[in-house]
């Protein structure tokens, strides 16, 4: 009985548990809000984030902060990820550097502001009645097109090596609807209101789709594939916004910019090592009533 | 709350960290809730375990050598008897401000149903539909009951039920022909409604910063103690439940940790009404 006790003691530290010294992290839109925060606790445990961004971006502005800040090996590149020749350049790239790559995230997607602004057409963009053809291609092309080539480049070099993680970034609305109520704005007709884009659902929920396919595609080559659901993030909302959704959370309150840290961190690290396929809900309990 | 300026000193341990918490573990001298008491106390916390004394007062003895006196408290009771059950929350009440509850408990043995006809769904008696009910959901009702109060006060405190992914799909026939094992529906009917029950909770008492969630285990089988519900290591059930999982394997009881840490750390602040599901990708396919 001693014996056992010893083993299960020595695997269960959190310390180590959790840890990610050495391990190669690509991060698809990593200079963005959510982005330098998984980032951050790649690096505050022990791992080498690869941020990955557009060049307007500055994605090594973000990496340098975060190199100075962790006493990591941080490094930013300019990507675009719908592109694969960049994807198979910085793959072989960060392969000559490190010799591994070890944790993708796909984090990039498109994410505009809701607002009441209208088009050049003078209707609100937003509406599915207006939704531009331009917009629905782009925005599935950022965050669906760019993980399954993110996964394709990356993925596969972690499978070759029979070791790697994938955890793909979704949503609440990957779960439920977006609640259009929540966007309406005072005095505005009925067709002019603005709505949460039809893309942000399709894509978020095609992420999890993407999620449970290579989790069992890649199973036996030891990759694991994840996602998390987040709910939104306080970022100074006007008040009327923040009060209506208060109301449909049970947490009764948004979520802080840091705290997917631990479920990122939980997902990347060998702390899940039994996880895959998994569909982590971080939503305040938003979808559990 | 968590907020950011707090946070700029962290590490992965702190943000995962029990450290001086109190955890109230039922079931916890059983396979899974062996590792689940290490896992605390070996990270820090404080642990009441609450169960029966025979199968208790040895690991207490344990864990006392291992972690110094004063960290495990025992409360000895036999949790079908649910005036007695009462009766011991309220005394832990009075001398433990408890910060994660974990509600582990179950009787995994012939009386309930498992590996034996007596509890299959044809001749499934009403005795073992009632302790699989009892362990599933009353247990759970009522340490939610005796132990939230003191956590609705204290506006905090995380509840982490440890449910099966026998909750969210079926066990499959063709696992069991031709072996003696038995998996009772009762089982799978008391853990879909314990993780019924967890969304009530973290519905009604996420006002008060109480989050609820549960954990759903995979094919965890207790290849350690020779039990009425264990499996001897070479056993070609275990086969059976590999080729079930993405994975290709059967868990270790270590890879349940870190969902514990997880849940019942900081690190999950906004998590709650939820199901995390370790399973090896069984529930994938």
């Amino acid at each position: 009985m001693a014996d056992k006790l010893e083993v299960t003691d020595a695997t269960n530290r959190a310390q180590k548990l959790f840890d990610l010294t050495g391990r190669v992290a690509v991060i698809t839109g990593g200079a963005g809000l959510l982005g330098t925060k998984h980032a951050e606790i790649i690096a505050a445990a022990g791992g080498a984030p690869v941020l990955l961004d557009l060049p307007q971006a500055k994605p090594e502005v973000s990496a340098r902060a975060i190199a100075t800040r962790y006493g990591v090996d941080a490094t930013g590149l300019a990507a675009d990820i719908t592109q694969l020749a960049q994807l198979e350049a910085i793959r072989d790239q960060l392969l000559a550097r490190f010799g591994h790559i070890d944790i993708l995230i796909n984090n990039a997607a498109n994410n505009p502001k809701v607002e009441s602004g209208g088009s050049a057409s003078g209707k609100v963009w937003s509406r599915l009645e207006n939704f531009p053809l331009e917009i629905w291609n782009d925005d599935l092309r950022v965050g669906l097109t760019g993980s399954f080539l993110c996964s394709r480049v990356f993925g596969s070099e972690m499978a070759k090596r029979g070791k790697g993680v994938i955890l793909n970034i979704a949503s609440d609305l990957a779960v439920i609807a977006p609640d259009q109520r929540l966007y309406r704005q005072p005095g505005v007709a009925e067709d002019d209101q603005p709505v949460k884009p039809v893309t942000y659902s399709v894509v978020k929920t095609g992420l999890i789709g993407l999620t449970r396919y290579l989790a069992t595609y890649w199973a036996t080559s030891g990759v694991r594939v994840n996602a998390i659901s987040p709910g939104g993030v306080f970022n100074h909302q006007p008040e009327a916004f923040l009060a209506e959704l208060h109301q449909r959370i049970p947490l009764a309150r948004m979520a802080g910019a840091d705290e997917y840290q631990g479920a990122i961190l939980f997902l990347c690290s060998d702390a899940s090592s039994y996880m895959t396929g998994a569909n982590l809900v971080v939503d305040g309990g938003r979808t559990c009533w | 709350m968590l907020v950011g300026a707090n946070r700029s000193s962290f590490d992965r341990s702190s943000l995962f960290s029990v450290e001086g918490k109190i955890a109230l573990l039922t079931g916890a001298s059983g396979f899974l809730g062996r590792t689940f008491a290490e896992t605390l106390l070996a990270n820090g916390a404080d642990l009441i375990a609450v169960g029966r004394q025979a199968k208790l007062s040895n690991q207490h003895q344990v864990w006392t050598e291992k972690y110094g006196p004063g960290r495990v408290h025992c409360y000895y009771v036999d949790m079908f008897d649910l005036d007695a059950l009462a009766k011991t929350l309220d005394e832990v009440v009075q001398h433990h401000a408890v910060d994660v509850l974990i509600n582990n408990a179950h009787e995994l043995a012939p009386s309930s149903g498992f590996n034996t006809p007596a509890g299959s769904l044809e001749q499934g008696t009403m005795d073992v539909w009632m302790r699989n009910l009892t362990a599933g959901v009353c247990w759970p009702a009522l340490t939610v009951q005796k132990i939230g109060a003191g956590m609705k006060e204290r506006g905090r405190g995380s509840i982490i039920n440890i449910s099966t992914m026998y909750a969210v799909v079926a066990p499959r026939p063709a696992l069991y022909e031709g072996t003696a094992f038995l998996n009772p529906p009762a089982y799978s009917a008391s853990k879909a409604a314990m993780i019924a029950f967890t969304r009530y909770v973290a519905s009604f008492w996420g006002r008060y910063g109480i989050r609820a969630n549960a954990i759903l285990p995979g094919p965890f089988s207790n290849t350690e103690d020779a039990g009425p519900n264990s499996v001897q290591a070479g056993d070609p059930f275990i086969e059976k439940l590999k080729a079930n999982t993405s994975l290709g394997r059967i868990g270790r009881a270590g890879e349940l940790a870190g969902a514990l840490l997880f849940l019942a750390s900081e690190a999950s602040s906004y998590v709650t009404g939820q199901n995390i599901v370790v399973d090896g990708g069984w529930t994938g396919v």
